[in-house]
């Protein structure tokens, strides 16, 4: 009769723990249920554990606190003497965290030996990509690192919701982590379009099958690169005056007219008593055409060189300006940019 | 005295400098040509004429407001008359120049000249000052020199020695514009003396040359 008391009055006890959670904050009943794990009350522990685990939904637990729970509650279930449960409580943790390190301190190594020994069957890896990347120009690509929990094959592959395989991004082993990238393209080497896709990592087993397959959706559009501006052609002000205004040419014609006569002169005031050279008169001559274009040319506007040579200068080093933009431009038009927004990891199927 | 005049000369022409009011700019020249020199010397008792060509070359470097030319020249003069002998010539000079106007350039610098004939050879050194007027006749492609120079102290080899020289130079230079390409048509003649009227030379050139580079 005592025996059978008491199990009715554990019944009725475990019942009463089981409303008085199920009432409770998952977050706050894992809590308490950590409590009466140090409290060595491993029966309230697991009721409690369990029953935050169990709640479905959009008060359900967050996956920190889901991990929290999972090591107490397999802990607990240990010291429950149920060793195959506190395994599989440690393999589900580990599946839904493959970088989760028990901690020593807080747990006897009976714990974290049954721990780590899950740890080296369990076949997971998390996936970690930045929230938002841009890739294009063929310079950047969307980096992707992986952590697993025990040595073991992956595939890694960008999917069309569908299932369809984009691209292939990795096929291999992967030990402690392993970062690997991909550049946006599709198999055939393309630019994948706008559109929502998903970056699937599957763990294989032993037989080569998969056993546990996550998932991070892509979001991913096309964007175009802004063109440069073209440089402001120069200021006016910036050119110089390329002419002045011409004379009656009498200038140049004086300068001929005085050449002449100073070839012609010069043998008589500095060496005079001498015959004079008759080769002078093909430079007196020259002095001659000299004046006669002189006079024609100094009549027009007169080009100042050295102003022409300057606007010359400024003009091509504009133009050299706006041909290095229509260059960048160029490319940049034809240069496909792609802009990745990740959503938060899918473990796909039950954890 | 002469070295005091040469060191009056150069602080004169560096001091010219600013006149240009520009800023230091380093250019460089090169200018080779070609020139027919007529020779004549008169001396009491009779005359001598050679006549023959020489090759001319001309290196410039010109860093704002100063400017030195090295110049050289050889050649062989033959004789125009019976009594003279055939000879080689070269001359040799080195100017230091300032512009001291837009249009008006002085240069200073020794000059030397030998007259090289079978058994002797007469070498004349001259320091020379020269005023070197340009003005251009189209802008930017042709323009018209003229220039004097007198020698304010000179030497001779020859017996009774030196007792002056000087000289003058007209010409024209052509640019293609935007070309560092130029070219010179030129005609220049001097006279040099000895003492107490023992011999006086005349020498005649017409040159012409090809340059490159900017001045």
């Amino acid at each position: 009769m005592r025996p059978a008391r008491l199990a009715a009055a554990a019944a009725v006890l475990a019942l009463a723990l089981a409303g008085a959670a199920r009432a409770q904050n998952p977050a706050a009943q894992v809590t308490h249920g950590i409590t009466a794990y140090q409290n060595l009350d491993y029966d309230s522990a697991a009721v409690l554990l369990r029953a935050a685990l169990a709640v479905p939904g959009p008060t359900a637990l967050t996956d920190s606190d889901r991990v929290r729970a999972l090591v107490y509650l397999g802990a607990t279930e240990l010291y429950r003497d149920r060793r195959d449960t506190a395994a599989a409580l440690f393999g589900r943790l580990l599946r839904i965290d493959p970088r989760y390190h028990i901690d020593q301190l807080v747990f006897p190594p009976e714990v974290s030996g049954l721990f780590q020994q899950v740890r080296l069957i369990t076949r997971a890896v998390a996936v970690v990509v930045p929230a938002d990347t841009e890739i294009g120009g063929g310079r950047d690509v969307l980096s992707i690192r992986m952590y697993a929990a025990t040595f073991h094959p992956i595939d890694v592959a960008v999917l069309r919701p569908g299932g369809a395989r984009v691209r292939s991004v990795y096929e291999g082993n992967v030990g402690d982590s392993l970062q690997v990238t991909w550049d946006g393209r599709a198999t055939d080497g393309s630019p994948v379009d706008s559109g929502r896709y998903l970056l699937q990592a599957d763990s294989r087993g032993a037989d080569g099958h998969v056993v546990r397959s996550v998932a991070i959706p892509l979001t991913i559009s096309r964007v175009k690169r802004d063109t440069l501006p073209l440089p402001a052609p120069p200021a006016a002000s910036l050119f110089k005056p390329e002419h002045r205004p011409g004379g009656n040419g009498v200038r140049g014609a004086v300068a001929g007219a005085a050449g002449v006569i100073a070839v012609l002169a010069l043998p008589s005031l500095v060496a005079g008593g001498f015959h004079p050279s008759t080769d002078r008169l093909l430079v007196a001559a020259g002095f001659g055409v000299a004046g006669v274009l002189g006079f024609h040319a100094q009549r027009g506007p007169q080009p100042i060189f050295e102003n022409i040579a300057a606007n010359r200068t400024l003009r091509l080093t504009w133009q050299h300006q706006v041909d290095s933009v229509h260059a960048q431009n160029v490319a940049r038009r034809s240069e496909v940019r792609l802009k990745v927004h990740a959503g938060p990891l899918q473990i796909l199927g039950t954890p | 005295m002469s070295r005091r005049a040469l060191g009056l000369l150069l602080a004169a022409l560096l001091r010219a400098g600013p006149a240009a009011a520009q800023l230091p700019q380093f250019l460089g020249s090169v200018d080779l040509g070609i020139a027919r020199q007529h020779f004549q010397s008169a001396y009491p008792g009779g005359a001598e004429s050679l006549a023959g060509a020489l090759m001319y070359g001309q290196v410039g470097i010109s860093v704002n407001p100063v400017a030195v030319d090295v110049s050289y020249a050889q050649g062989r003069l033959a004789s125009s008359t019976a009594s003279a002998a055939a000879r080689s010539v070269v001359e040799a000079s080195v100017m230091v120049s300032g512009r001291v106007t837009p249009w008006l350039l002085l240069k200073a610098g020794p000059h030397l000249r030998a007259y090289s004939a079978p058994g002797s050879t007469e070498r004349w050194a001259m320091w020379e000052l020269h005023a070197h007027a340009d003005e251009p006749v189209i802008t930017g492609v042709l323009a018209a020199y003229l220039e004097g120079w007198v020698a304010f102290t000179s030497s001779a080899n020859v017996d009774p020695g030196a007792s002056g020289a000087r000289g003058g130079e007209a010409g024209v230079t052509m640019r293609i514009p935007g070309s560092l390409f130029w070219a010179r048509l030129g005609y220049a003649v001097d006279r040099s003396s000895l003492k107490g009227g023992a011999r006086t030379e005349a020498l005649q050139s017409v040159l012409v040359s090809i340059g490159l580079g900017g001045r």
